[in-house]
């Protein structure tokens, strides 16, 4: 039994839904080019960028990883939005990579690896982001699904009605409006979404006061509760490799770089992520919050996952349930439309751009564009209703966004500022940083092996993957250099 | 001071923050889509 009302909540959820849908449609209009499509025609500004990664960045499926990470780990759990909003502000604040990026005018980050390594680097590097990215948001209609139907008391049998209905959705609006219907959604979606989160956590606050919270967790998980150094689930290592993914997120992950590419200037990009930062503090520990108080109200459960949404069930009353599940519609739908349409973007603009050896008319493009984003939408549907998670969201996500992260921000770097590095390094970096984390999942699902790759842990497989990645880097491109001298010097001057 | 100041003021200046920057964001951003869309139809304008 939840506090879902169908007149009242469904009411407020049906208005929402209407709303987003006519002002995503209605932008249809504005796009007359592949650029209007992919990146806005590059006239984004900085609140709605703001309002845009936040929405983008914040879906069900942030919002349920953090909250296990609150009911798992207490405080301690909000580690990983510390560290990313450390990692964007400095980020933001100093240029490093998005700077070269954003002035050289590129639509992807393929496009600007293509200059410093080659065509066929370029090709690379987009299969390994879209074969990351994809794996990484199959994930996202299943959790989402499974949050509505626990927060509303529905049957579980509507979960794969409710995954259809949702992508549906959302992929009518961003397969006409592209990055424009995005942004305008993203804008609604983020006030509707901040307003449910905000409301939801002062009368969570309310109902179980910070001294209970805190009693919780210390009686719980003790110091490791609040501080990740001595939680023994967490550790040095589950720090170092959130501090390298998040930074490796920050310069790479292509719903956030979006953003960066769509604005208006590389001024207007760096301060986008500079005024954002602190939204990552929040988009953890807010959740944590709800995850913590669950584990105070429930106690033990089977589930981590669902323990936050059983308690939202539980204590949100008839009105504010409804607002809950438009705010939580809405992070979702924001989400789901950037990561169609942006890792799109890169089959388009890079995995495609071989087979566009002569120029595609700007119709041409549109068209082939809607087909990618309806193929997506295609995948996820069933990837979503088949894939069966091992262990917390949190590592999954991790793990398979490390597939590109690792190669893409070695990638990324050495071609903004290093000067030998080349081809081999670049082939290496690429085969290393998969092969790692693929392994990892493959151990993990293959009986034999599954306990001795949860021993090992995917935190330390991640560790793993980022400095093997710098270190091909590295030895690749002084190989190519060493053995190959002439070359090196010719394609170094071309 | 409640326990665990440092987690507190983080909780409480997320709320704060979070609360702040939405309503600055929703009357700023909502004038950025109107320069948007403006900006798009000149541009459709003057190519025509």
């Amino acid at each position: 039994m939840t506090g879902f009302h169908w007149l009242l909540d469904g009411s407020i959820v049906g208005v929402y839904l209407l709303v987003t849908m006519a002002a995503g449609l209605a932008m249809r209009r504005y796009v007359g080019r592949v650029e209007d499509f992919l990146v806005a025609g590059r006239e984004m500004d900085v609140f709605l960028g703001i309002a845009s990664l936040a929405a983008t960045e914040f879906g069900i499926v942030s919002c349920m990883y953090a909250a296990e990470n609150g009911y798992k780990f207490g405080f301690a759990g909000a580690t990983p939005g510390i560290l990313m909003a450390l990692a964007m502000l400095v980020v933001g604040l100093t240029g490093f990579c998005i700077k070269p990026l954003r002035d050289s005018g590129v639509i992807t980050i393929p496009e600007l690896i293509e200059k410093k390594f080659g065509p066929r680097i370029r090709w690379a590097a987009g299969v390994v982001i879209v074969l990351g990215g994809l794996l990484n948001m199959g994930v996202f209609l299943r959790v989402g699904g499974e949050f509505l139907v626990l927060v509303a008391g529905l049957d579980v049998k509507y979960l794969e009605i409710m995954m259809t209905v949702m992508l549906v959705g959302v992929a009518a609006y961003t397969i006409l409006g592209g990055m424009l219907s995005v942004l305008v959604t993203d804008f609604l979606q983020f006030i509707v979404m901040s307003a449910g989160l905000i409301v939801v956590t002062i009368l969570i606050l309310y109902r179980t006061s910070w001294h209970t919270l805190v009693a919780t967790v210390e009686t719980k998980y003790g110091a490791g509760g609040f501080n990740p150094f001595l939680n023994e689930n967490l550790g040095w290592s589950y720090v170092i490799f959130n501090a390298l993914l998040n930074t490796a997120a920050v310069l790479t992950w292509q719903t956030t770089i979006a953003r960066v590419l769509a604005a208006r200037d590389t001024a207007t990009g760096r301060k986008i992520y500079s005024r954002t930062s602190f939204f990552f503090v929040c988009r953890f520990l807010i959740p944590g919050v709800w995850g913590m108080a669950a584990l105070a109200a429930l106690g033990h459960v089977e589930n981590t996952l669902h323990a936050m949404p059983r308690y939202l069930g539980m204590v949100v009353p008839p009105g504010l349930m409804g607002l809950l599940i438009a705010a939580m519609l809405a992070a979702d739908m924001s989400t789901d439309s950037s990561y169609m349409l942006t890792w799109g973007s890169i089959i388009y603009n890079d995995i495609l751009a071989p087979f566009r050896r002569t120029a595609w008319s700007e119709r041409k493009g549109l068209i082939v564009n809607r087909f990618i984003v309806a193929m997506i939408g295609v995948f996820l549907l069933f990837y979503g209703l088949w894939y069966p998670l091992q262990g917390p969201l949190w590592n999954y996500l991790t793990i398979t966004g490390t597939i590109y992260l690792a190669s893409i921000s070695t990638l990324l770097i050495a071609a903004c500022y290093w000067s030998r590095a080349n081809t081999w390094g670049a082939v290496a970096c690429i085969v290393v940083s998969a092969v790692i984390p693929i392994s990892f999942l493959v151990l993990q699902q293959y009986p034999p092996t599954t306990a001795w790759a949860n021993r090992i842990g995917s935190d330390r497989f991640g560790i793993a993957a980022f400095v093997s990645s710098g270190v091909a880097m590295v030895v690749g491109s002084f190989l190519k250099n060493s053995l190959m001298p002439t070359i090196s010097a010719e394609a170094k001057h071309a | 001071m409640p326990e665990h100041p440092i987690w507190w003021l983080l909780t409480m200046a997320c709320i704060v923050w979070y609360s702040t920057i939405t309503i600055y964001v929703s009357i700023k951003g909502a004038a950025d889509i109107r320069h948007m869309t403006d900006r798009l139809s000149g541009r459709d304008d003057s190519q025509s």
